[in-house]
């Protein structure tokens, strides 16, 4: 039996905030093996926001293209359908919460920090370990942590029961969860990334980000995820909701095969390519 | 404690109250370190003076001596953090990292802080 608030929650799962429709679509379009970057273009050109968003970060160091890109188009071809589908993604997703609840700004600030530093640490990890698809696990890491902000949307009274319990007992945010509610937001993300309907990887990687090595096919990826989540944590890269480490699950780092050596040049890179790209996807409440 | 104007704030100081803006919306907690980014939102928000950890040494402009985060801060933090996770031999390799790359940031804010 599922915990009554859990219950009320899926309930009004019809509730939750719903992808812009220009996500979906372009989401459709990539989907689509007879779409072409122009049937593309045309659905970004419609909508201003993304198009200018996505002329800002193509043109930004993070992508280090030696020329300015001026066009849509253009940019759809140096970037791939799938990169661009991640980037619209990450820029909109935030969005959604923005402005919803009286929340104290450095939290806001702080989280959407966290978010940004485990997608950089999971582009880092993937890099390193030559992962063919660093843009995925780039918006995997932005979105690990997304149940939080549903269940502060959601159970504003029980969130903040939680987080008089973190500051009590000093505990990682996952126990004081699952203390208070019985469940915790690796599954309440779960619950909103399957309504938006986001690819099954990227619902595995919310649903195990604890415990990457329950994730089946993608343990991988949620191991990489889980270790992005523990590097920026020992960086102070924003504030994930409570100060604790969460336990290294061994054996999705073992399958990773990741030499100890090779921790310091990552939290390197991290903290480098955190500070170039939190200038420009700058969350402003 | 002491009342600093914004231009006076730099990076590492530390929040000894809460700041809200006029609406009365908490902005930034106290015993928050200020960031340079931080800094700069609390501009954005119109705020002219906050009040940070430290104590003043006379009446005039500047006698003042802020609190700022230093190598023992960074290291009693980390091993906070890391106190239940500290048996497996990859968080200790990762704390340790972590700790230099901590250093090295606070060396490169410090050489940022001195005036110019």
């Amino acid at each position: 039996m599922n915990p009554p608030d859990l219950d009320r929650m899926i309930s009004r799962v019809e509730d939750l905030p719903t992808l812009p429709r220009t996500v979906l679509k372009i989401t459709e379009l990539v989907n689509d093996p007879k779409s072409s970057a122009r049937d593309l273009a045309r659905i970004i050109t419609d909508d201003q926001v993304l198009a200018a968003r996505l002329l800002k970060l193509v043109n930004s160091s993070f992508y280090g293209f030696p020329q300015r890109i001026s066009t849509i188009t253009g940019a759809i071809v140096l970037l791939g359908f799938d990169a661009i589908r991640n980037l619209l993604l990450t820029t909109s997703v935030f969005d959604l919460f923005s402005n919803r609840q009286k929340i104290s700004m450095i939290r806001q600030e702080q989280f959407w920090d966290h978010s940004l530093g485990c997608a950089v640490g999971a582009k880092v990890i993937g890099n390193h370990l030559r992962y063919d698809k660093v843009e995925e696990l780039f918006v995997s890491g932005l979105l690990h942590d997304i149940g939080k902000i549903v269940e502060m949307i959601f159970i504003p009274d029980a969130f903040k029961d939680i987080n008089q319990l973190i500051r009590d007992d000093n505990i990682l945010m996952i126990a004081a969860e699952e203390k208070i509610l019985g469940y915790s937001h690796p599954l309440v993300g779960k619950l909103l990334a399957e309504r938006w309907n986001l690819p099954p990887k990227l619902i595995s990687v919310i649903l195990h980000h604890h415990q990457p090595s329950e994730a089946g096919q993608f343990v991988l990826e949620a191991a990489i995820v889980h270790l992005a989540d523990i590097l920026c944590r020992s960086l102070n890269i924003g504030y994930g909701g409570d100060n604790k480490m969460p336990a290294l699950d061994k054996m999705a780092w073992d399958s990773m095969r990741i030499k100890p050596q090779a921790i310091e040049s990552m939290l390197a890179e991290i903290n480098k390519e955190f500070d170039e790209i939190s200038l420009f996807i700058t969350y402003t409440p | 404690m002491i009342r600093l104007k914004i231009e006076e704030l730099k990076p590492g100081m530390i929040l000894a109250r809460s700041v809200y803006n006029q609406q009365d919306l908490l902005l930034l907690e106290n015993d928050t370190s200020l960031t340079k980014k931080r800094i700069w939102m609390l501009k954005t928000w119109g705020i002219d003076r906050v009040s940070v950890k430290g104590k003043s040494q006379g009446e005039g402009k500047g006698d003042f001596e802020a609190e700022i985060e230093t190598k023992e801060t960074i290291e009693t933090e980390l091993k906070a953090k890391f106190a239940d996770v500290i048996d497996e031999p990859v968080m200790q390799e990762i704390m340790k990292a972590a700790g230099r790359q901590l250093q090295k940031s606070l060396i490169d804010q410090e050489k940022e802080n001195e005036p110019t």
